[in-house]
């Protein structure tokens, strides 16, 4: 297969000297003593995957073509950044470069702020896979260690190909103390489900789109006539709304009520006003992003205020077995210490029609 | 200290055991599916042997057992009971375990203890031919065996998810001359119907049985076999029970405390537990307590309702009362533990609702635990079906570690695990999920059970 490989040299080097990320903060980590840290990263990934076996497209320099030489992987430089300090306009450049190309893969190492530049260049075109080496990775296109990337690459015809969201960060919020992410798309990742390959066990979770389906088929089943359900946000959520005949807000809550949307893309203040309309309430969310978290990361509209009139137990998760398999734990933080201690420590999860996966709940 | 009890080939039953004729109430009537009218025995000709029929029916308390099949069952019965020392030296229960062994017949199973009965009574009718469904490959292996013994032809529709994952099964049906194909398939009218509706699905029994059923209502030559739920098929595994019975008094014991088996479609745990409950029913054994282990992710008897539905997913066979999930139940392909049929037995469904059988439900990590605890006390490398019997032994066991009871629990260990390496290749890699099935969200997923009056 043909993989684009873009390295953000920079990514990572805010965190240790408490910079809670590196987005325009370079100098600044830099006069701190920071030091490189997704070279590192990059090195351990490419040790570990087995030469030619793929075709590399790479940046030249750190960017990638260093690391690639230096690891035995021969590559075709087809973007080369102008200075010496490269900047997220040189990775924006250099994916747009494998787009043209026609990659079957970009595999990049960096943090959320690289995934945000890959992801605006290539939406879900080309699936992406990140090589975690940035301060935050909140984005579900991680893998979880460099190691568990270069499995993917090694096995990648085994490979499910499964939504995963890309999230952004506001990085002086976060620098400021305050934890503010949206889901800003939904990009294609790929994900070894865990299963053993001879026993072609993947076979179900192969199809995101049909797993989806029949996740929307039980819920649209299920559902009461006299009850609201708050519905969002991510693809597994949307399909929901599309099985009901309508187009569903993708990175946002709809409401439905007897089997019509009666309100779109709500925010905070839109649920809390129809949560005074109508007694019965049900949510039914999905977890988002590589830790997999319920509530809390991507999902404002659900706030403290909204998630305590709901109650714990009107939650209905759904996620299909492939993210099911990247995520072993879900997270949840619903702004509260309080509401966030009165749900269970772990959740029954939907994954196909009438069948659920019990899952630890980490708050 | 005996490990094992052996009765002579002359001890095997010469007769079945009939629960029906000592059930507290009797059986609802079962109905056409197409008329809905009460079904009788003319409805069923068309694909059931004729004893069959009566048998299905039969409120005897005994059943001769032909000796034509005494003779093929003594390939490998009476099938040896054994005290499980091992094991309740590693639980440190006070317990005493003994476990019925079922694997020790030609196809591995329990099974074949109603394919040779099934299989000579349609040679007796003059079929040649018979058509059958199978999940794991059990049953269809087994009839394939009972067949070729008759001179008989066989054909298997067999669940594509285990077609996939289990390629040794279908071998062994290919040895014993049956043909084994996936279902759906496009060979007939309910499999075309449920390719167009989903060409990946990964089938169901419910779907193999709307194919079987088909093909040999559409051959002149062909019958319909059914490898569990049937009343005639717990029947035929009576042997079990009634062999058990004697060899615990082999072993000094007269009663057990507690029965336990795995229950799909419940023939097996139909197969040991009744002859008990007669003992029960007449007061000889009154404390005797009978449970039915299920997986989580098809809790039958614990979470399904107790109901008139469907057999197979089309609609094509009789509407019974039973435990059920719904006719349109599909549980995941990627579920390893087996026991996967929607419904469950009536006879055992009878029983479960009124109260005379407990029921639970296991997750398929925590029933991998127990067989491999198991295998690695006594040795034999279970089916995943029985391990769920194993797990409720050993909770059972374990509470009298507790209370220090000195229970006698006696099990169905009904299959080896042979075939099914994968599955714990997949437990010990971690890969295996721990599904269940969510049923507070369900009642609505019954609405389209078929209505009766």
């Amino acid at each position: 297969m043909l993989i684009g490989f873009v390295v953000n040299p920079v990514a990572g080097m805010g965190g240790a000297v408490g910079l809670k990320g590196t987005d325009g903060a370079v100098e600044e980590a830099k006069l701190r003593g920071a030091v490189p840290v997704s070279p590192g990263r990059a090195r351990i990934l490419l040790s570990l995957i087995v030469p030619g076996v793929h075709t590399f497209l790479t940046a030249g320099g750190p960017m990638g073509e260093s690391l690639l030489a230096e690891n035995g992987h021969p590559a075709d430089v087809v973007y080369v950044p102008d200075g010496t300090e490269t900047t997220g306009e040189d990775t924006r450049k250099a994916c747009q470069v494998f787009t043209d190309r026609g990659c079957d893969l970009i595999l990049f190492c960096g943090g959320d702020g690289t995934a945000r530049d890959v992801f605006a260049v290539v939406g879900d075109t080309i699936p992406l896979l990140g090589v975690p080496s940035g301060v935050k990775m909140y984005s579900g296109i991680f893998a979880a260690t460099p190691a568990a990337a270069a499995d993917c690459v090694n096995r990648l015809e085994e490979a499910v190909m499964t939504d995963a969201e890309v999230m952004d960060i506001d990085e002086s919020a976060y620098r400021d103390g305050r934890l503010a992410v949206t889901l800003t798309g939904i990009a294609r990742s790929p994900a070894l489900t865990g299963h053993l390959p001879s026993s072609k066990w993947a076979t179900d979770a192969m199809h995101e789109g049909r797993a989806q389906a029949e996740i929307a088929r039980f819920i649209i089943d299920i559902m009461r006539r006299d009850t609201l359900y708050l519905i969002g946000a991510g693809s597994t959520t949307a399909a929901v709304i599309q099985a009901l005949g309508e187009d569903g807000t993708l990175l946002g809550i709809d409401a439905v009520f007897d089997g019509d949307i009666i309100a779109r893309d709500l925010n905070e203040e839109g649920i809390l006003h129809l949560l005074n309309r109508y007694p019965r309430v049900q949510a039914v969310v999905s977890p988002i992003g590589a830790q997999g978290f319920v509530l809390g990361r991507g999902t404002q509209q659900f706030s403290p205020a909204v998630v305590e009139r709901i109650g714990p137990e009107n939650f209905i998760v759904i996620a299909t077995e492939a993210k099911l398999s990247r995520t072993p734990a879900l997270y949840l933080d619903a702004g509260n210490p309080e509401i966030s201690s009165k749900f269970p420590d772990s959740l029954q999860v939907i994954c196909g029609y009438a069948m659920a996966r019990r899952m630890p709940l980490i708050q | 200290m005996e490990t094992k009890y052996i009765l002579d080939e002359n001890d095997l039953p010469r007769q079945w055991y009939n629960i029906q004729a000592d059930l507290p109430v009797p059986l609802s009537p079962s109905y056409n599916p197409q008329t809905k009218e009460p079904i009788g025995p003319e409805d069923l000709a068309p694909i059931f042997a004729s004893e069959l029929i009566r048998q299905e029916v039969s409120t005897e308390r005994y059943i001769d057992i032909p000796s034509e099949v005494r003779d093929i069952l003594t390939l490998w019965r009476p099938s040896p009971l054994y005290r499980a020392r091992r094991l309740e030296k590693l639980l440190k229960t006070p317990a005493k375990i003994f476990y019925k062994y079922e694997g020790v017949s030609p196809p591995g199973s329990h099974k074949p203890n109603t394919a040779i009965a099934q299989a000579y009574y349609n040679m007796k009718d003059g079929i040649e031919r018979i058509a059958t469904e199978t999940g794991a490959g059990q049953w269809g292996s087994s009839l394939a065996f009972a067949t070729q013994l008759f001179d008989m032809e066989c054909k298997v529709y067999m669940v594509r998810g285990s077609y996939d994952q289990k390629p040794y099964r279908k071998m062994m049906m290919q040895c014993w001359g049956a043909e084994c194909i996936a279902s759906p398939s496009k060979e007939t009218n309910a499999g075309r119907a449920m390719l167009e509706k989903d060409p990946d699905t990964s089938g169901s029994l419910g779907m193999a049985i709307s194919e079987a059923v088909e093909d040999a209502a559409s051959h002149a030559n062909t019958n319909y076999s059914l490898g569990s739920v049937l009343n005639h098929v717990c029947l035929h595994q009576s042997v079990i029970g009634l062999e058990t019975l004697e060899q615990l008094k082999m072993a000094g014991e007269e009663t057990a405390d507690v029965v336990i088996g795995c229950a799909g479609g419940g023939s097996n745990f139909a197969g040991l537990a009744f002859p008990f409950m007669r003992e029960r029913i007449a007061g000889r054994m009154p404390d005797c307590q009978f449970i039915a282990t299920e997986p989580s992710a098809c809790p039958t008897l614990t979470k399904g309702l107790y109901a008139y539905d469907f057999g197979d997913v089309s609609g094509y066979t009789p509407i019974m009362q039973m435990y059920t999930l719904g006719h349109g139940f599909v549980p995941p392909s990627i579920h390893a533990g087996g026991l996967r049929y929607h419904g469950m037995a009536p006879l055992v469904s009878i029983l479960h609702h009124e109260g005379l059988i407990d029921a639970v439900s296991c997750h398929q990590n925590e029933v991998f635990a127990a067989a491999v605890a198991f295998c690695r006390s006594e040795g034999i490398i279970v089916a995943p079906e029985s391990a769920h019997a194993i797990k409720t032994v050993m909770d059972v066991a374990e509470e009298c570690r507790r209370t220090g009871e000195e229970k006698t629990i006696v099990f169905n260990c009904s299959g080896h695990g042979h075939f099914d390496l994968s599955s714990y290749e997949a437990y010990f890699a971690g890969a295996l999920p721990d599904y269940e099935y969510p049923a507070d969200l369900i009642a609505a997923s019954l609405k389209d059970l078929p209505k009766i009056q």
